[in-house]
């Protein structure tokens, strides 16, 4: 479904990702492993094309900073120079880092403005949906999401890309500043939504280990490139990745 | 005297909202500054006179065309100047600050001054309320102005583009990853400014005659009634326009005319002292509060 070839990113001098190449089939769920500075929001805006439009902006402006080289395909098509909405119009849909809402509206607002692109009755089953996966959403309805919790925000988020019926869809460290309880919440909601909606889902996280156990197969990167690649029992099993991220 | 006040402060009180309306879709709502604002307002007018009088076409056609014109301006001030610097606020403001300083002076340097620039009203007579008069020009405006606020309220709340205009204004890239155009979105919007703009305009202006420093009056009043009333809230934009159209009129009766355009720049003073996100302002509340 989403393959990536060769992927070389630079910010000014900085490699950001070095010949980072991966394969994503229809119906798997993926993720992509790595530390701080690893490349793991590169990688995710690459894809999602956040990436060329940050360029484009620059190059309005008079500057070029960013350097791309290398290959996204999407279902065998290259999007590697598409904007992102084109990108999110194919049904590739990136739930960025840190909870990304829009704070000064409140959930229900939230989740409309998320299904710009869906009809008017989708949009009312998609919000129905959404209030199934995550049921704690139903009582803050009305809140405004700036004044909801990171958990909240985080649920709101991926409710929010949900609205849009992606294909694939990608989460950028979901897990990134929740309580572990909060981190085992999300995790069971990827998994049923994996399977309620058929979602193809590619994960970057540094927390390895509520991860590893739920995905199909699973890229270590450090410092942009790729240093191991396995199942999720293959790389709970290699001592590299205990000790890297499990602290044994 | 007092019946006056009232009638006459609650079609001034209008009059600003439907001249506030643009710009709090383009500057409040959407988040891209637009501040030719002013400038297009007087242009609007200038094109419908330019269209009727020198190339006879009749009122209500000019008066449409001019609005649809206007409104392309607003796309194409976004698309050649606002595109380059979007994101960068001061910028932004600069630079479309500067547009609309162009304009206005051009039509000040072309000699579009005297009491000839002048709009027919919709439709002569007056009607009776108590014992004031009320000419049907401002009932028009009224009417018009009751209806775009409303209809500016629901764009805003149910529908998608509508949706999009705030979702663009609050996070860019999240509105990006959603699918949402950011670039097309913004600059509809910026468009649909003008054009309410040019509706204000039309209606406005056959009270007396077009003039270029009325485009600075337009921009400090709406300006005054967007920060007053917050950033991106209609229902914000209605109560600051009542109080300061209010304001105005009891100033104007009870001071002076000349007195009347400092009301709007002590309201802008006193609500950033006292309280910076404005009445009904969502930008910034979050921040204030924690």
């Amino acid at each position: 479904m989403l393959e990536v070839t060769n992927l070389l990113v630079f910010y000014e001098n900085a490699v950001a990702l070095n010949d980072f190449s991966m394969k994503v089939d229809a119906g798997r769920l993926v993720a992509v492993i790595g530390s701080n500075s690893a490349g793991k929001t590169t990688f995710m805006n690459t894809v999602s094309g956040l990436i060329v439009h940050t360029r484009t902006k620059e190059i309005r402006k008079g500057g070029e900073r960013i350097t791309l080289y290398g290959q996204v395909t999407f279902n065998g098509e290259d999007i590697t120079a598409l904007q992102p909405n084109e990108r999110v119009e194919k049904g590739l849909v990136l739930c960025r880092e840190r909870h990304p809402i829009f704070p000064e509206s409140d959930l229900v607002e939230n989740l409309k403005i998320a299904g710009y692109l869906r009809k008017r009755s989708e949009v009312r089953e998609t919000i129905d949906y959404v209030f199934h996966l995550f049921p704690t959403l139903e009582r803050l309805k009305t809140r405004k999401a700036g004044f909801l919790s990171g958990g909240e925000q985080q649920m709101v988020a991926i409710g929010m890309t949900l609205m849009v019926k992606p294909l694939l869809l990608l989460l950028d460290e979901p897990l990134l500043g929740l309580s572990p309880i909060m981190q085992k919440t999300l995790v069971d909601a990827v998994v049923k939504m994996r399977e309620e909606a058929g979602l193809t889902i590619v994960i970057t996280e540094q927390f390895a280990r509520p991860i590893l156990p739920i995905i199909d197969f699973g890229y270590i990167i450090e410092n942009g490139m790729l240093t191991m690649q396995g199942t999720g029992a293959e790389l709970m099993d290699s001592p590299e990745v205990k000790a890297a991220y499990f602290g044994v | 005297m007092l019946e006056v006040t009232l009638i006459y402060g609650f079609v001034n009180s209008v009059i600003l909202a439907l001249v506030a309306l643009g710009f709090s879709l383009t500057f409040g709502i959407s988040g891209v500054s637009n501040f030719a604002y002013g400038a297009m307002y007087v242009l609007a007018g200038y094109v419908v006179w330019i269209l009727m009088h020198k190339l006879a076409i009749p009122f209500f056609a000019a008066a449409a065309l001019s609005v649809v014109l206007t409104a392309g301006l607003g796309a194409a001030l976004y698309w050649f100047v606002l595109l380059r610097v979007r994101g960068m606020v001061l910028s932004e403001v600069i630079a479309t600050f500067g547009v609309g300083l162009a304009i206005l002076e051009l039509f000040r340097y072309l000699g579009f001054t005297g009491f000839e620039y002048t709009l027919p009203s919709f439709t002569d007579g007056s009607i009776m309320i108590g014992s004031t008069y009320l000419d049907y020009q401002r009932v028009w405006i009224v009417g018009v102005g009751v209806f775009l606020a409303v209809g500016l309220y629901f764009f805003t709340h149910y529908t998608k583009l509508g949706l999009a205009f705030r979702g663009i204004a609050q996070e860019e890239k999240t509105a990006l990853s959603l699918g949402i155009n950011s670039d097309r979105v913004a600059g509809i919007s910026v468009a649909f400014g003008s054009g309410l703009a040019a509706v204000a305009a039309i209606l406005i202006l056959p009270r007396g005659t077009i003039s270029v420093n009325e485009g600075y009056d337009v921009l400090i009043n709406a300006m005054a009634v967007c920060i007053i009333g917050g950033l991106g809230s209609t229902p914000g934009v209605i109560v600051a326009s009542f109080i300061i159209g209010y304001a105005q009129m009891i100033t104007d009766t009870f001071l002076g005319p000349h007195w009347k355009m400092i009301v709007s720049l002590v309201a802008i003073l006193l609500i950033l002292v006292i309280k910076p996100s404005g009445l009904f302002g969502k930008q910034k509340e979050l921040e204030e509060r924690m």
